[in-house]
């Protein structure tokens, strides 16, 4: 069960959107939310939508995975569908019912909206490795380093957490057989009794975690670290031309769709 | 032969114990020397480990790595980049989740440039036969395997010494053998200087000097020939035998005639089988 967990998940592959520079695909994904909420009419929304989808061809990853992004978000979406329908003021679709053709329009535009927003963030780390992911970041937020943002300390503890993720899911795996091996039940049961069952997993996981978190730092120590200063990296991550046409591409999209908003299409 | 560690008259209480977990010892380990350190629980041996790359310093007394003292701030990088500490639980220091990057973390550290860094991972790669997996997960790898990676992260730094802390503690016995042999082969090999701290007796074997810890002080330190047959002494530290030393006991015990104290298998077979013979040509 602890199997399908989508968070920050990687396919690997070689197409080029898996080659651009993963601090040119953190600034695309910012242009590109800031581009989705410029969509105003049915046009803008043609255009985002195309837009994403020819990315994700591009990136060739299966329409299947993307789908399993938006699947948690369900229940959301179907909720400002409904909300969409049924509030929005407008002629109705039938004299006396309380749907109206705007709302119907309004919830599919939301719909687009929302579901829009998260494959094209999923995206980024379906295409970017965690570590690149990370490394990115690190590069992109370096200037706040001048204001006293620990940035190295903070892009450290996520590359970090993302490295014990795998590890403490097999702990977590083997704390439940343990518990399972003497009786504890975890499927059966009220909400409130099936999560009061989880305490005897939590507890231990909390401890062995902390002990983990104990011993790295004297391993980390033991290796020399002493902090993001004087340190170098054995991967140079360099921008090449294919990143600053995205980058340009990216902006005309941007400028675009702004142009777009202003004519109100 | 120079020593390379030097402990002189180290005493050392964890912060809330009142118990010394170590009482006073004193010794020095030549360079290029393979050195085992035996003991039970709670001996000390962990921390006369931890206090050689400077995660511990000495209470009273001090302890000299290449002539550099542990205490002094100012050298603390100098002091680690010198000595490579292992440690038994081969998840909890693998830092990155490539590889090669883990391996590359110790270099980064150093503030070495890339292509040097680069260089050293590779080599380090190669040296514990890891190479062929520098582009996989850790959480993939055996933990044999994952412990050999832990070393490679080691060697990168270039240290001379490297000490492992009970490396084979948490692996199956495969895994054990894989880390036991990379470990004897860095010494062998690369003329490092290897301090290799465990419970498990029969990796003590072939190295050059046995120290035996107990309550915080040297028990016995020689040969590990010598030490193994000083019978009350293991009795007395509560230490199993290895099994072709006691082998070799039960049959002087039973009157046979043996010479010397081989303690590898195929030795201690060779030894009994021309004691066989020559009892039979006397018949």
């Amino acid at each position: 069960m602890l199997k399908d967990i989508t968070l920050g998940q990687y396919f690997p592959g070689d197409t080029i959107i898996h080659r651009l520079d993963a601090r040119t695909k953190i600034i695309l994904v910012v242009i590109y939310i800031v581009a989705l909420f410029q969509a105003k009419g049915w046009i803008g929304y043609a255009v985002v939508t195309g837009a994403t989808l020819l990315c994700m061809t591009l990136s060739k990853i299966k329409p299947s995975a993307m789908f399993k992004g938006v699947k948690p978000m369900l229940v959301i979406i179907v909720l400002t569908a409904a909300l969409n329908i049924f509030y929005t003021q407008g002629t109705p679709i039938r004299p006396g019912w309380i749907i109206t053709w705007e709302g119907i329009a309004r919830a599919v535009q939301m719909v687009l909206r929302i579901v829009l927003l998260i494959s094209g963030t999923f995206l980024l780390t379906y295409t970017t490795s965690p570590i690149d992911l990370t490394d990115g970041l690190e590069l992109l937020l370096n200037p706040l380093k001048k204001i006293g943002v620990p940035v190295h300390e903070m892009t450290m503890m996520m590359s970090m957490a993302l490295r014990f993720i795998p590890t403490l899911i097999q702990e977590t795996d083997k704390i439940m057989s343990a518990q399972k091996a003497r009786g504890a039940d975890f499927e059966t049961g009220s909400l409130a009794q099936r999560a009061k069952a989880l305490l005897p997993i939590l507890v231990p996981l909390f401890v062995s975690a902390f002990k983990r978190a104990d011993e790295l730092a004297v391993a980390m120590e033991s290796r020399c670290y002493h902090g993001g200063e004087g340190r170098t990296r054995m991967k140079q991550i360099k921008m090449c031309t294919r990143d600053y046409i995205a980058l340009a591409l990216g902006f005309a999209f941007l400028a675009l769709m702004i142009a777009l908003k202003r004519l109100g299409l | 032969m120079e020593p390379i560690i030097v402990f002189d008259n180290v005493h050392y209480t964890y912060p809330g114990d009142e118990l010394e977990s170590l009482c006073g010892v004193s010794l020095s380990i030549e360079k290029g020397s393979f050195v085992a350190v035996l003991g039970h629980n709670g001996s000390g041996k962990s921390t006369l480990a931890k206090h050689m790359n400077a995660i511990l310093v000495p209470n009273e007394g001090r302890v000299l790595i290449n002539g550099v003292d542990t205490a002094d701030e100012a050298r603390i990088l100098d002091v680690r980049s010198r000595v490579g500490m292992v440690f038994q639980n081969p998840d909890n220091q693998i830092v990155a989740n490539v590889v090669e990057e883990d391996v590359a973390f110790a270099p980064e550290n150093l503030g070495l440039e890339p292509a040097e860094i680069r260089r050293r991972v590779d080599a380090s790669l190669r040296l514990v036969d890891m190479y062929e997996h520098r582009l996989h997960a850790p959480h993939l790898l055996s933990g044999g395997q994952k412990q050999r990676v832990a070393i490679a992260g080691v060697i990168a730094m270039q240290p001379e010494i490297i000490v492992l802390d009970e490396p084979t503690a948490m692996l199956d016995p495969q895994g054990r053998q894989e880390v036991v042999n990379t470990a004897y082969a860095l010494c062998r090999a690369k003329g490092m200087t290897v301090v290799y701290i465990t419970h498990h007796m029969d990796e003590c074997i072939d190295a050059d000097r046995l120290i035996v810890m107990s309550n915080g002080s040297i028990a016995a330190d020689g040969k590990p020939a010598e030490v193994f047959t000083d019978y009350a002494l293991m009795e007395r530290e509560g230490l199993d035998i290895p099994e072709t030393a006691r082998l070799l006991r039960e049959l002087r015990e039973a009157g046979m005639e043996l010479d010397g104290e081989p303690l590898s298998v195929n030795a201690c077979a060779d030894l009994i089988a021309k004691a066989i013979k020559s009892e039979r040509s006397r018949k």
